[in-house]
């Protein structure tokens, strides 16, 4: 009976959290984008004129097709993330896309159509160099795979092997490039570095090594991307030190040297420092390469080169032109070379391969977006039109990872933005007043006008509610005429406003490419972007909220820190987080390596909050540093500290600010590096708010809570990864004096740990290698039963060390990252928001993990409402708040609190982008979206009308009583 | 008295007087002004005729004070000043019976047993008017007065037990205002 009565209040309580969604509420608050990632290689297909499908290979170990009439995804397959995953070459022909990865592990065969896997073969180890098709009499039949000691050929129909061969002389020779002219040859090029160049021939049929021989060259350190196969098999090169072309037959017995021809007998130059590039082309596998080719001499002087008869002759000089691509359509090949024409723009030209003369009316424009980049690549669609004339598209990939497709002329058709397949760090800021909001918000803000001026200023305003009032309800009307598949809201940055939940916000986003994104969350939208120029790629970025929407007329501000990893050099980039406009203001410059920085709850007479950076001298710089500023920080000094962590080192160190804006060390913990690695240190959100001290016990007495706001959670890994030694260690120090108030170790553990801190409580989740299974783990820390001090928290007046408790429970899957959800007031039961692997985004509730949860229930427990406890964790499926819009990858989850207590926003980023709202407590605060007003009103406009009339019959009842 | 309807009257009084007990009279006159009291005011005009006037029907009472009226006043005014007294066994089971669970019911009888009581030491002062022929009306007023206290205690410790009053410090804990952070603390992993 017992048993039975725990499980129906467990099923009971559970009942209570399911919270998915409805049917018809699917894509109502939430939304989902699918980016696939820098784009490596891309291939349109070219076997029919119609065709929409774009074939790409990304950075991010994808591979997808979009339709490239609106940029929309036709499948994608995501492989695993990291080198394992990692796409070493992708090449198409027909229906197939061949693609080797894993640093030549895999070799695999999609179905270009569908996204299907057609094959997939293991490659022999050893890394992966080059791959190409091979031909054979007019057929491609299939693709050699060549690694740093060997060559294998394998069928294209099913990934079968038809022969592998060892290189000879591997040790030595860098064997860098494979080449097929249909000829029943494979060439293999090697390369001694400033030696001599090897090349053998393969027999296709048995992998027989028909020729092989050296050339002597010098000057040569690497094929790639100096030489280049054109016309009937003869080698390319070109040297800036000898300022010279070198033509090599491949298919020669003789043992002649490369005939060199100097660049200036063609009256050519190479730019100084500059690398020049070969670009040949061979658009039939089985067929021999054009004779002509694209020599890049300086980054933007481009010469389309033809060799005929051994005789090398320019056919055009491009210059300026930054890029230039060949692309083939039937039996026509063209050149699409791109020319800077203003600032703003740049004009894409065709032109014939053959003769190098210019198509004519092939000119598109590419508006250069001021926000973005400068272009990288071309990838150029060419097609024949019925007159026989060649059209084309081109695809232009920019340095921000923009993808923008344009057609003729010049109309751009849909543009990707890939770079928000990396965000490193977003916050969400709330979006501005309108007009008249802030004309009443500007109303009471100033109060020197008296008595009539603040009359007739409240009528004036008043007056504009009215008119906004009225000029809504008449586009309200005139949009009721027009068809429903018209109208639509669309989000532009003048008419943002907040809504009156505060639900919809500005998410600004921070990718690793150095792009900012604003996008407004109930939408999806992108309304600005900007390209910060010079951000390296591994920079790391800290991101920070100076100035909300809150102080109207001052506009808000955002900061961005920006350090590259490299220089050490630091920057601070200020703009306004609604429009993304860069600041007029000026951030201070840093000479100094900045190591972190600290947001003050301080602000400035215009309402911004003061930035304190620390650099390596441990000196402390204000942004902004006015007079105001840097007296309230001589006031405030003594109780300003900051913590540094130096994981390199294991050493975490805390400071105190002097009065002279310099500091002083107070406390150092030392973790062994040799033994463990400190991974990961959180400290508690500053816009967490905790609105109950304590928690009720059964016996209706406190237990309260120990919240410490300067408490940090420090994760640590050892260094021994040996399963039996291995251990996880979790501690809890105070940032202000150093103070260790909790260690927990786990032994037999692996990470990688994700873990969450807030209120009182620390959830962790690591490997366990002795049972081979996921763990979570709670910690929550509670001062007891009395408070020492209820009205002021100061780490360094707390003599009593708090109870710590702690529970572990066996989670069915791994995890990929973990946050907690967040609300306004804190009112709310608090959620964990788990990210899956699989994609899936759970809300796990906070009072499964609970370390008070009783192994035998009993009276005191139930009146708690606290669930026995259970190893096991459950993963319900009502509880994935994404149902099947699954998140690739997912690697970060932020909150954000909206105006509505039982509302909390979420946003999963990895490669997609994943937007929804959690209500932990279920919506409390709101009707819900089914309430039935009709009824309702209904039936309270009968009751009152009953009212009536029967008031009526009484008095009429009482009148006729009265006269008898 | 003299209505322009009295003879209609009569009529409806026949019919609907029941209350005027089983007389089957057309009309009747009565002067006897003690007895009219019980009556309804219509009736009072048609028993006139049939008796003599001045004559009633029912024994006149003897209104002299006798030594057992006294008795019973004094019985009378105890009862009411138990009365509070006795109801507290009844409480008692009600509350046995009502249990601790806060439900509808058993809110009802708290509700109930709490304004009891609190309406009776409202109205004191009627009471003891009540009370003002009694010898020992100070007694019985204070009686009076305990049993309602007892009552209202009864209704005070049953809220107790089901924990409707404010009396742990649970109960006070949304009111616990955040303590104030006095240090300001920041940084993280070096960039």
């Amino acid at each position: 009976m017992a048993t039975f009565v725990t499980c129906l209040s467990f099923f009971s309580v559970l009942l209570h959290f399911s919270a998915a969604v409805f049917e018809d509420q699917v894509g109502k608050f939430d939304w989902r984008q699918q980016y696939v990632g820098k784009v490596r290689f891309a291939y349109f297909d070219t076997q029919t004129q119609a065709s929409k499908k774009l074939l790409l290979a990304t950075e991010n170990n994808v591979i997808a097709s979009l339709n490239s009439r609106n940029g929309e995804i036709f499948w994608r397959q995501v492989d695993k993330a990291g080198p394992e995953g990692h796409i070493d070459t992708l090449l198409v022909h027909g229906q197939d896309a061949i693609m080797v990865t894993g640093n030549g592990r895999l070799l695999r065969s999609w179905e270009t159509n569908i996204g299907g896997l057609n094959w997939e073969a293991v490659l022999d180890t050893g890394s992966f160099t080059s791959a190409g098709f091979v031909g054979l009499q007019d057929s491609v039949k299939y693709v050699a795979v060549l690694k740093k000691g060997a060559i294998s050929l394998h069928y294209l129909s099913n990934g079968h092997q038809k022969w592998v061969e060892n290189l000879p002389d591997s040790e030595t020779v860098q064997y860098q490039a494979v080449y097929s002219g249909g000829s029943g040859e494979v060439f293999v090029l090697g390369v001694v570095p400033q030696s001599h160049l090897v090349v053998i021939a393969y027999n296709i049929e048995d992998g027989e090594i028909m020729k092989q021989r050296s050339v002597d060259a010098p000057w040569l350190s690497g094929l790639q991307p100096v030489c280049g196969v054109v016309s009937s098999g003869i080698l390319m090169c070109v040297d800036s030190s000898t300022a010279s072309l070198y033509t090599l037959p491949l298919d020669t017995e003789d043992r002649e040297d490369m005939s060199q021809i100097l660049l200036q007998s063609l009256d050519l130059a190479v730019a100084p420092d500059f690398q020049p590039v070969i670009t040949s082309t061979q658009p039939n596998p089985a067929r021999d390469p054009l004779p002509v080719f694209f020599l890049q001499l300086s980054p933007d002087h481009h010469i389309l080169l033809q060799l005929q008869d051994g005789i090398i002759s320019s056919l055009r000089d491009f210059q300026p032109a930054s890029l230039a691509s060949f692309a083939t359509t039937g039996e026509k090949t063209v050149a699409a070379v791109m020319t800077p024409k203003n600032n703003t723009a740049c004009s894409i030209n065709l032109y014939s391969a053959d003769s190098g003369r210019r198509l004519l009316d092939t000119s598109v424009t590419f508006p250069q977006d001021p926000t973005g980049g400068p272009p990288e690549r071309l990838y150029v669609q060419a097609f024949l039109k019925k007159d026989d004339s060649v059209g084309y598209r081109v695809l232009v990939q920019t340095v921000d990872h923009a993808l923008t497709f344009i057609q003729q002329p010049g109309r751009v058709m849909w543009c990707r933005e890939e770079a928000l397949a990396e965000v490193v760090n977003m916050e969400m800021v709330d979006l501005p007043l309108t007009g008249t909001q802030a004309e009443l918000e500007g109303e009471f803000g100033k109060k020197a006008d008296g008595l009539l001026g603040m009359v007739l200023k409240r009528l004036s305003s008043q007056f504009i509610l009215l008119q906004a009032w009225l000029a809504q309800l008449w586009k309200l009307f005139y949009d009721a005429r027009k068809p429903r598949s018209l109208v639509r809201n669309e989000v532009t940055i003048e008419t943002l406003a907040r809504d009156e939940f505060n639900l919809q916000k500005m998410m600004v986003m921070v990718t690793a490419s150095g792009k900012l994104f604003g996008i407004d969350s109930r939408s999806g939208a992108v309304l600005w972007k900007h390209y910060l120029q010079n951000v390296q790629p591994n920079a790391a970025f800290k991101l920070m909220v100076q100035r909300t929407t809150a102080h109207f007329p001052h506009p808000p501000q955002c900061t961005l820190l920006i350090k590259d990893k490299e220089s050490g050099l630091s920057t601070l980039h200020v703009f306004n987080p609604i429009f993304g406009r860069k600041s007029h203001i000026t951030p201070p410059v840093l000479g100094r390596p900045i190591l972190q920085s600290l947001l003050l709850p301080l602000m400035d007479q215009d309402y911004a909050k003061v930035l304190l950076l620390i650099d390596d001298h441990y000196k402390v710089t204000a942004f902004p540093s006015t007079k105001n500023v840097l007296q309230q920080l001589q006031e405030m000094a003594s109780s300003i500290y900051f913590y540094l962590v130096d994981a390199s080192h294991g050493r975490l160190s805390g400071f105190r600010l002097r009065k002279d804006l310099s500091t002083e060390l107070i406390w150092e913990v030392v973790m062994s590096a040799e033994v463990q690695r400190i991974m990961e240190v959180k400290g508690k959100r500053a816009n967490e708010h905790v609105h109950s001290q304590g928690r009720v016990m059964g016996d209706r007495s406190v237990l309260y809570k120990y919240l410490n706001p300067n408490l940090l959670a420090v994760v640590t890994e050892s260094t021994d990864l040996h399963q039996e030694r291995s251990f996880v260690g979790i501690f809890l120090i105070d940032g202000v004096t150093g103070r260790i108030i909790h260690e927990a170790v786990q032994r037999k553990a692996r990470g990688p740990v994700h873990f969450v801190h807030s209120e009182n409580w620390v959830v962790y989740e690591y490997w366990n290698t002795k049972a081979r299974r996921n763990e979570f783990s709670v910690l929550e820390l509670f001062e007891g039963t009395e408070q020492y001090n209820s009205t002021a928290f100061s780490s360094l007046d707390r003599p009593h060390p708090p109870h710590v408790l702690q529970q572990s429970y066996i989670f069915p899957s791994p995890i990929s990252t973990m946050e907690a959800t967040l609300t306004e007031k804190g009112i709310t039961s608090r959620h964990l928001l788990v990210g899956l692997p699989s994609g899936a985004i759970l809300s796990l509730p906070k009072m499964f993990l609970d370390p008070r949860r009783p192994e035998v229930p009993s009276e005191h427990s139930r009146e708690e409402n606290l669930i026995p406890y259970a190893p096991e964790m459950p993963i319900r499926s009502e509880w994935f708040v994404n149902y099947n819009q699954s998140v690739s990858r997912v690697r970060g989850i932020y909150t954000a609190p909206s105006g509505l207590e039982s509302t909390c926003l979420v946003v999963a980023y990895g490669l997609d982008i994943y937007q929804t709202r959690v209500y932990p407590s279920k919506q409390f605060d709101v009707l819900k979206d089914d309430y039935d007003y009709v009824l309702i009103s209904s039936v309270l406009f009968g009751l009152v009308f009953a009212t009536m009339i029967t008031k009526r019959l009484a008095q009429v009842k009482l009148l006729n009583r009265a006269w008898r | 008295m003299a209505s322009p309807g009295s003879l209609g009257g009569g009529a409806v009084s026949t019919r609907g007087g029941g209350g005027a007990g089983a007389r089957r009279l057309k009309w009747a006159l009565e002067l006897s002004l003690g007895s009219s009291r019980g009556r309804g005011d219509r009736q009072s005009n048609q028993g006139d005729a049939l008796y003599p006037i001045g004559y009633s029907d029912k024994p006149v009472p003897d209104t002299s004070v006798q030594e057992t009226d006294r008795n019973l006043v004094e019985k009378r005014c105890w009862d009411v000043a138990l009365g509070p007294l006795k109801q507290i066994p009844m409480n008692l089971f009600i509350m046995y019976m009502s249990g601790n669970t806060i439900s509808i019911f058993p809110i009802m009888m708290v509700c109930m047993m709490a304004w009891r009581p609190i309406q009776a030491l409202m109205s004191v002062s009627a009471t003891f008017k009540l009370l003002e022929s009694s010898s020992q009306q100070w007694l019985q007023g204070l009686v009076y007065f305990i049993g309602n206290l007892l009552g209202l205690a009864l209704a005070v410790y049953k809220c107790q037990s089901m924990g409707l009053l404010p009396t742990h410090s649970s109960d006070w804990l949304a009111f616990i205002e955040p303590p104030q952070r006095m240090e300001i603390m920041g940084g993280g992993m070096v960039l």
